[in-house]
Order: structure tokens, then C-alpha cells, then sequence
């Protein structure tokens, strides 16, 4: 390994300023989420119930303050508006006669849709738990979904910030010339792929393990595995950032090369971790994205969860594959 | 005069053609409505599971969606997800077994949900009062968010990049002598960048409408589409005309995406409460796109007015913005 040269490589990334904004934003959005972790973000996942002023008797409104929140509005022509407000899931509810009755949009999550259709139910029969025994088991997960899917989107981003990197350093250097020096200078290509992964893959490593620093609680014992998805996922991610350097011709071109792979990056591990079941065709084929292994790795940590060998390698696989398509091309291409 | 505005049209023309614009265009079309079309449609949240043991058959009047495990383990392990409900009949009075999700409020509606599985009431539906379905919700409001993010993207560095050649190219330098006039170097531009804009805001809509509802809020998206196209690209215009180079140039876009665009979008998307949004320019932007794609009503006088008066203070920087450049490559 040239010192060297890495030393000359890391100067230059010093006085971008772009590269330095990509290494710090997903430790910025991590702290922010630190900081949001506590904020109410369960509003959002509960029910939420529109009513009149002076329409419901106080033990209807503190029945439904039970079970959502409650919005008091003025008019029922107030209430309408937003009731079909498309932002919301808000049921609007009116008294009628002893009993209630519900308005909906239509456009409701088939959840609030039911509960929508249940509700004048509910109410009839709010005063039959006495009838049955309750049991109420504690959240077995940590109680919130939405937190650990927002730390490890955020660290696959830092991941991905090693292929900026890279992409964005070879492209400076194509746009100034220097990539016609590179060929003179007594240096092999395979140098040259050495240093600029280890550019990319230093950053992407340093800036993912600062975020998982800043917003998971690990054990000791989780610490290695999480490295090792760090150090795996970075180096496929510099790896495709030197893909994207060499095939795009032009700054333009590379950043929407840049924006294309990276919501291929993130988005896919994400719908396949929500929509298919672990065990499935379509969880098995979802492993052909990169990022999916990692993805469902560190959720599996953080809620928890041991079994991790699939994943990694996986992953290994994935680096090996990529690096040998990579020496291929770039074989053919010289040739 | 008219002639030599043609060859300007006719030259960015070519500019866009060679830096692959259009493909871009027709690439980030695709992708987005064929992610619309195979995976947000059928985004949805499924009424909480009701599992019943009941081995004894005692429970009657129960609703066809309860569905019957058949041992006492099956029954915990069901119910273990947080979400799904389970109803232990097999001892005298059944139990209702609810593993909290972590929201107090959910799980007590969980609880009346139980209740009401095991009564044998009916209940009124609700009254639905609004134009959708969930279906066409899904698909005017991701269209609107998708099509707010493209043209606030695509102007801007759309028109950054014919610009930074052109600098590389010395184009600038010869437009200062020559007699074309500064205002025309602008307007070819943006003449380009807005039809390129409402294209491909006509292609969105259509394509994840349908024919039939994207004909029919089509005239007041494109209105929309084409203030942000304006907006956007003379801003792109103005800053890409005073940065020295690309780099800095998509720094600054990188920083009007993630601390400009998102919050907009947080708004929009999950009605989170920030009162702070108001004095957010983009917002009202961004709320007035949705607007036409839920056919709202329209938004008051003043926001048209504001929007005349920043495009027109925005032509006006760049206007400035070329002169000092060509003042500066002598």
C-alpha cells in the first residue's frame, strides 16, 4: 500500500468541501434523531377523532380521548374540511341520539377504514369489559417501529457515502485533467484502485461507526458483528462509487448516476424488510440487492435478534462478486 | 432579432440534447411510475388480527374475520407481534390477550376492538364524505410529491449544468460582444427548461392518473409546475452564474434538498404539526401542487402575487448575475 499516495488522496478530500458535507450530514441526521427519538412521534400512529363543539356529552369525548386523540373544531363544515384533508387519517364523530355516528373520507388505511366502521360498536358495547379478563402482555420489542428503521436507514446512508466519495473524487479528477497524468505517473492500476477504494471506503467506515456510535446502544457483544456489516457495506459501497466514476463522462452525469443507485440503495432493502416475510421467494431474492443484507442485519440487532450468518455472508459474497466484476471490466476496458 | 433568438432556442436545445437531459428526464419517469404503480398503490395498514381458541365451540355470533387457532401456544405465538389480538375462550370467561405495542392509546382501542368481536351487535358504517378512494389518494399524492422533487430538482441543476459548459466553453465571454440581448441569453433557457418541465409533468400525471383524472387536474398542475419550473430554474440560473464551479454549485443543491425539500415534505406527507411551515416559501409552493391534484380550492390572490413578484425578482438577479459575469470576462 502507497502511504503516500493515500496521504495525497485524503488532502484533497480535505479541501472539498462537498465530501466533507457528505461525511458529516448522516451524523447530523443521526444526532437528530437522537434528539427527536423523544419527541411524540406515537401521535402519528394512533387514532385521531374530529368532533363538534357541544355536540358529544363529556363521557362520549373522554371515551374516545381513550382510544385517539381528539380535535375539537367549530363547525361541522370545519370538521368536513378536515376530515378530507389527504394528510390525515382523521375520523370525524357526531352524536346521534344516545349513540354516534362516524364520517370518513374514504381514502383512509384500511385500519382507520374498519375502525371507522366499528366504532358506533365500540361505543355500544364500552361498558362490556367487565364481562371478560384481560390479559396485557409488555411490549416485547423496544415500543417503537418507526426509531430503529429510521437509525438504519441512516446508516446505510453513511454507507453510502463512501461511493460520493469516490464517484465525486474520480470525477474532479477526469473533469481536471489529472486522470491523463495518472497514466504517466509509475503507478499501476491496481494502486490506483487500492487507494481510491481505501479514500471511499476509510470515509463511508469512519462516517457509519461515528452514527452507529452516536445513535445505537450496543453491547459488547454486538459491537463485531455490527463492524463487520459496517466494513462490508462500505467497501461494496466505494467499490460502486468507482463504477459510477468510470462510467459517468461528466460531474452532471455522475450525480444523477449517484442519486439513481442510491435510491436503489436504500429504498429496495426497506419495502422488501416491510412487505416480504423473512422466509419467503421474494425475502431470498431481495439478497441480490447489496444492501439488503446489511439492512436486515442491523435490524436484526437492534431488536435483538442473533442469527445473523446468512447476512454476512451474504455480504461477503456480494464484495467478492463486485470486486471481480470490477477487475474484469476494467481488464476489458484497458485491453 | 426573432431569427437570432431561434438559434439561441436552437443551440440549448442541443446543449440539453448532449448532456443527456431528456434521457435523464424519460429515465426518472420511468422509475417513478413504476414505483407508483407496482408498490405505493399498495401501501396499506391491515385492521389489527383477532385470533380465537376456542375448543369448545362456545363463543356463537363470531365474526367471519376472527380466525380460530387451535392450540393454546398457537394462540400466544399469534398474539406475541404486538399488533394481532388474541381470545383465550377455552376457560369460562374468555381472556382477551393483548401484547402492548408500546402506545397506550392503540392498545386500548385494540381492547374495545376485542369487545367488539365478541358481541353480536351491528354496527352503523360510517358515512363517507370525501372524493377518493385510497387508491386514487395514493396516486395524486405521490404524484405531487414526486413531481415537487423533479422539477425542484431538475431546473435548477438542469439549467446549472448548460450553464457551467457554456463558462468552461467561453460562450459567456462571446456573448458579451455579441448583439444579442442579456435578457434573450435568459429567456431561451428557461423557454427550454419550462416545456421540458411541463412535458414531463403532463407524462407524470397521465401516466399515474390515468387518462380520465389526469386530464382533469391537468390544467392546474401545469400552472404549478410552471411557476416552480420558473422559479427554480432562474434561482439554478442565478447561482450557477455567480459560483465558480459544479462543485460548489451541487453542494448548495445538497443543502436545498435535504434542509429545504424535507421538512416540506414531512409536512405535507405525514401531518405532523409545525407551525413554523408558514414562513417556509417552499411549503406553500409544494401545498399549492397538492392543492391541484386534489382539485382543493384555489389559493388566494396573495400567493399568486408572490409568486410574480419572486420570479420577477429572480429574473432580475440573474440578469445582474450575467452581467457581472461578462463584466468580469472582460
Amino acid at each position: 500500500m502507497n502511504w503516500i499516495g493515500l496521504k495525497f488522496q485524503l488532502k484533497t478530500i480535505r479541501r472539498d468541501k462537498l465530501c466533507i458535507l457528505t461525511f458529516l450530514l448522516p451524523i447530523i441526521v443521526g444526532i437528530a434523531i437522537n434528539l427527536l427519538g423523544d419527541m411524540n412521534l406515537t401521535s402519528t400512529a394512533e387514532p385521531s377523532f374530529g368532533i363538534v363543539q357541544n355536540d358529544l356529552t363529556k363521557e362520549t369525548v373522554s371515551w374516545l380521548q381513550e382510544t385517539g386523540s381528539v380535535t375539537v373544531y367549530d363547525s361541522t363544515d370545519a370538521l368536513d374540511i378536515a376530515i378530507i384533508d389527504p394528510s390525515t387519517q382523521l375520523l370525524g364523530v357526531l352524536s346521534l341520539g344516545n349513540e354516534i355516528r362516524v364520517l370518513r373520507s374514504g381514502d383512509e388505511l384500511q385500519m382507520y377504514a374498519v375502525i371507522a366502521d366499528t366504532l358506533p360498536l365500540l361505543y355500544a358495547v364500552r361498558n362490556h369489559a367487565g364481562k371478560y379478563e384481560q390479559t396485557l402482555l409488555p411490549p416485547k420489542n423496544s415500543n417503537d417501529i418507526l426509531k430503529p428503521l429510521l437509525i438504519v436507514i441512516t446508516m446505510i446512508t453513511a454507507m453510502f457515502m463512501g461511493c460520493t466519495f469516490n464517484a465525486m473524487n474520480i470525477l474532479s479528477e477526469k473533469e481536471d485533467g489529472i486522470v491523463f497524468i495518472n497514466e504517466i505517473l509509475p503507478m499501476t492500476g491496481t494502486q490506483y484502485v487500492k487507494q481510491k477504494i481505501a479514500v471511499g471506503f476509510l470515509g463511508g467506515v469512519l462516517s457509519t461507526v461515528i452514527t452507529a456510535f452516536v445513535c445505537m446502544r450496543l453491547s459488547v457483544t454486538q459491537i463485531l458483528p455490527v463492524l463487520l456489516f459496517i466494513i462490508l457495506s462500505s467497501f461494496i459501497a466505494s467499490l460502486i462509487g468507482l463504477f459510477i466514476g468510470r462510467s459517468a463522462n461528466g460531474l452532471m452525469a455522475g450525480i444523477m448516476y449517484i442519486k439513481i443507485i442510491m435510491i436503489l440503495f436504500i429504498a429496495p432493502p426497506i419495502l422488501f424488510y416491510l412487505a416480504a416475510p423473512a422466509g419467503g421467494i421474494l425475502h431470498t431474492l431481495s439478497y441480490a440487492f447489496p444492501s439488503s443484507a446489511t439492512f436486515y442485519g442491523l435490524m436484526g440487532i437492534l431488536n435483538g435478534n442473533g442469527a445473523l450468518g446468512t447476512e454476512i455472508i451474504v455480504l461477503i459474497a456480494h464484495c467478492f462478486l463486485w470486486f471481480l466484476l470490477y477487475i474484469m471490466t476494467s481488464k476489458r476496458i484497458q485491453s | 432579432m426573432r431569427g437570432s433568438f431561434f438559434a439561441l432556442l436552437k443551440k440549448d436545445f442541443r446543449l440539453m440534447v448532449s448532456s443527456k437531459f431528456f434521457l435523464l428526464a424519460i429515465g426518472s419517469l420511468i422509475l417513478y411510475s413504476c414505483y407508483i404503480n407496482l408498490v405505493y398503490v399498495k401501501v396499506d395498514q391491515e385492521i389489527f388480527p383477532v385470533y380465537l381458541y376456542d375448543p369448545e365451540q362456545v363463543q356463537e355470533n363470531i365474526s367471519a374475520d376472527v380466525i380460530s387457532v387451535y392450540s393454546p401456544e398457537e394462540l400466544q405465538n399469534a398474539c406475541e407481534d404486538g399488533y394481532s389480538i388474541g381470545i383465550d375462550a377455552s376457560k369460562g370467561t374468555p381472556r382477551i390477550i393483548i401484547a402492548s405495542c408500546g402506545i397506550s392509546r392503540l392498545d386500548e382501542m385494540r381492547h374495545s376492538y376485542a369487545l367488539s368481536k365478541l358481541s353480536s351487535g351491528n354496527s352503523r358504517k360510517a358515512k363517507i364524505i370525501g372524493p377518493n378512494d385510497k387508491e386514487m389518494k395514493n396516486r395524486r399524492e405521490i404524484t405531487a410529491e414526486f413531481l415537487f422533487f423533479e422539477l425542484a430538482a431538475v431546473g435548477f441543476l438542469g439549467l446549472a449544468s448548460m450553464l457551467f459548459k457554456e463558462k468552461q466553453m467561453g460562450v459567456i465571454r462571446v456573448h458579451a460582444v455579441l448583439s444579442v440581448q442579456k435578457g434573450a441569453f435568459i429567456l431561451s433557457k428557461l423557454i427550454l427548461i419550462l416545456f421540458a418541465d411541463l412535458l414531463f409533468a403532463a407524462l407524470l400525471t397521465l401516466c399515474n392518473l390515468g387518462v380520465s383524472a389526469g386530464v382533469e387536474v391537468l390544467p392546474k398542475v401545469l400552472v404549478q409546475a410552471g411557476i416552480l419550473s420558473m422559479i427554480m430554474a432562474m434561482a439554478g440560473f442565478f447561482f450557477s452564474i455567480t459560483l465558480p464551479d459544479f462543485k460548489q454549485f451541487s453542494l448548495l443543491y445538497l443543502v436545498l434538498a435535504v434542509f429545504i425539500t424535507t421538512p416540506v415534505f414531512l409536512a405535507g406527507q405525514t401531518g405532523v404539526e409545525m407551525s413554523w411551515i408558514k414562513f417556509h416559501p417552499m411549503y406553500h409552493l409544494f401545498a399549492a401542487m397538492k392543492n391541484a391534484y386534489f382539485q382543493a380550492p384555489v389559493k388566494n390572490g396573495f400567493y399568486y402575487a408572490g409568486c410574480l413578484m419572486s420570479i420577477f425578482l429572480l429574473f432580475l438577479l440573474a440578469r445582474y448575475g450575467l452581467d457581472r459575469e461578462m463584466k468580469r470576462e472582460g
